[in-house]
């Protein structure tokens, strides 16, 4: 008889278990649209045996809970992935914006075409040259003198602006990750206090959408404590959560720069290494845009010292000579390389102070006017060896080469992104044979692809080598 | 088939680069099979061309360098991602090796004196 109710009560325990299956399984269905839900599968207990006369009987199974489909690993590398393309993507955003002030037909150029300028402001001189005393030809100089410095000034301000609005963008991040942090934290107690030992299903599912939505603002590491708690440091080990504690990241203004900090600690200069969207900006503020200002500020000083000093020594057409009193100056001289650029202005009023004469001729002569032109040829240490023109287009040329090269990170990272994603997809049903065929596919694919990188680079290379034929076998 | 003589006709390069990196993205295994299938083609006629034809590929070449470094990159970012997903296997494989060991114990065989 007990044998018998044993036989029902492993029937009605299975049925049970059946049912709490099915319910696992409805519940997947019902999410199957919603966003970072992780499928879930019942876990089944053996019970024990029971041993009559010496012979074992099974007593059937228990349905014991549900286990998410979730690999940490890939999630985790997923996240470090999501961060660089965040970086880049956000870096990329400003550095378009950059480029557009430098790019002459763009609508939002402010800095009209500094080449042309530099090039007219000197072919300025030439005409000078053979008529030094033609007043047209003077007033042609100052009004070329005003374009360059108005146009290497407005780009000076527009760089200004657009570093400061970064900042804003960058500050602007700090509640977010706040609002991120806080909410992890709660949800590692939960965690910690429901599931020590086990996957804690939807709980899980929220922490780790909070953590993916944190590696999109700033560059993090997850450290796995016990009790399946998590502590998350910046990627310069700055802490912002540990356990149940989260640690509130504060900014403030330092040399009228956003700053950002977790305590006392400055965490700015790890922030801008470490990646998301916070490390974009913040590498866009600090180093393409202060760069760009830089070689602006040297081109401005470079151009302005070097037309003072000449014009300073010539003689103008009144038969006058520069002093310490009152130097002869078509640009503002500027004291310090720093803010020559935004600074750069014309303060020569009278066309007549432009000093074509050398100081050992009369106030016909034109050797200074030579002498000016010339500087357009000729290579100062200011502008690290070369002519302005030159400096000019290598910093326009640098600046497309940094945009092209972030844009090839930012391509590569977010497919990179699409990959793992597909990956994580399709293994979230997770069985061996789904998750070979995956893995196939992404062999297939790599095979596929570096098959036809080989091919395309070997016609390039044999198409470029005109006259040389080489065929791919 | 294009004749040895015959002026380009092929799709620009630079198209066959970007749809590389495109379905290399997406793990498009069929579409970038195809696309190998095309660059052997594409080989194949490059072995026949007149100098015309050359100086025009050479052209779209030198359009299409900025793109195949994207594609490297996107390859590059691939083989890591393969890697991972290839220690991932190794380690699942490893974890059902031993699975058996790691399952929680049976409860100890009762003497024949039990009761039900």
């Amino acid at each position: 008889m007990g044998t018998i109710n044993s036989a029902l009560s492993i029937m009605s325990g299975a049925l049970d278990a059946d049912q709490e299956a099915l319910n696992i399984i409805s519940n997947n269905v019902a999410n199957a649209n919603t966003t970072g839900y992780t499928e879930e599968v019942p876990n089944w207990q053996e019970n024990s045996s029971v041993t009559i006369n010496g012979v074992s009987y099974g007593q059937g199974v228990t349905e014991t809970g549900a286990t998410s489909v979730r690999d940490k690993v890939l999630t985790e590398r997923l996240d470090q992935q999501q961060q660089l393309a965040s970086a880049s993507g956000s870096r990329l955003t400003a550095l378009d914006t950059l480029q557009a002030l430098f790019t002459p037909a763009s609508s939002t150029s402010a800095s009209g075409d500094i080449g042309t300028d530099i090039t007219s402001f000197y072919d300025s001189f030439s005409k000078l040259e053979a008529e030094p005393t033609s007043s047209s030809y003077r007033q042609a100089v100052l009004s070329a003198a005003s374009t360059l410095a108005a146009d290497i000034s407005g780009a000076a301000s527009s760089l200004a602006s657009q570093k400061s609005s970064l900042d804003q963008e960058a500050a602007g991040v700090t509640s977010q990750v706040n609002a991120l942090t806080t909410s992890i934290a709660q949800l590692n107690q939960q965690i910690m206090t429901t599931s020590p030992d086990s996957d804690a299903g939807t709980l899980e599912d929220q922490r780790q959408a909070d953590i993916t939505a944190l590696s999109k603002l700033v560059g993090i590491n997850q450290i796995t404590t016990e009790n399946n708690g998590l502590s998350i440091t910046t990627t310069s080990g700055a802490l912002l959560v540990s356990e149940g504690q989260s640690f509130q990241m504060t900014n403030g203004t330092e040399s009228g720069e956003t700053h950002f900090y977790v305590g006392t600690t400055d965490i700015t200069s790890g922030l801008t290494t470490g990646g998301g969207e916070l490390g974009g900006y913040l590498t866009a503020r600090d180093t393409d845009i202060t760069g760009a200002l830089s070689s602006l500020d040297q081109l401005a000083y470079g151009i302005s010292t070097s037309v003072n000093a000449l014009n300073n020594t010539g003689i103008d057409a009144d038969g006058n000579t520069g002093t310490a009193a009152s130097p002869l100056y078509i640009f503002n001289e500027p004291t310090a390389v720093a803010g020559s650029a935004e600074n750069m202005s014309v303060v020569m009023t009278d066309p007549n102070e432009i000093a074509a004469a050398s100081s050992t001729e009369g106030t016909g002569g034109s050797s200074n006017a030579t002498a000016m032109y010339d500087l357009a040829k000729s290579t100062s240490a200011e502008l690290n060896g070369q002519t302005p023109s030159d400096y000019y287009s290598s910093f326009v040329s640098a600046l497309g080469s940094t945009v092209s090269e972030v844009e090839s990170e930012n391509t590569a990272q977010t497919a990179s992104v699409t990959q793992l994603q597909t990956q994580i997809d399709s293994l979230s049903g997770v069985n061996l044979n789904d998750e070979a065929a995956s893995l196939t596919s992404l062999e297939r694919s790599y095979q596929a692809a570096s098959k036809v990188f080989t091919m395309l680079d070997s016609i390039m290379a044999s198409a470029l080598n005109l006259g040389e034929q080489t065929t791919v076998s | 088939m294009q004749e040895p003589g015959e002026r380009w006709k092929h799709p620009l390069l630079i198209t066959l680069v970007t749809e590389a990196s495109r379905s290399l993205a997406c793990l498009d295994a069929e579409r970038l099979e195809e696309l190998a299938l095309s660059c052997q083609a594409l080989n194949r006629d490059l072995a026949r061309a007149d100098g015309e034809t050359r100086a025009a590929l050479a052209a779209e070449s030198r359009e299409a360098t900025s793109d195949m470094a994207v594609l490297a990159r996107v390859l590059e970012a691939t083989r890591a991602n393969l890697n991972v997903m290839n220690r991932l296997r190794e380690l699942r494989g490893g974890r059902l090796e031993y699975g058996a060991q790691q399952a929680p114990e049976w409860p100890p065989m009762e003497s024949g004196h039990g009761n039900n």
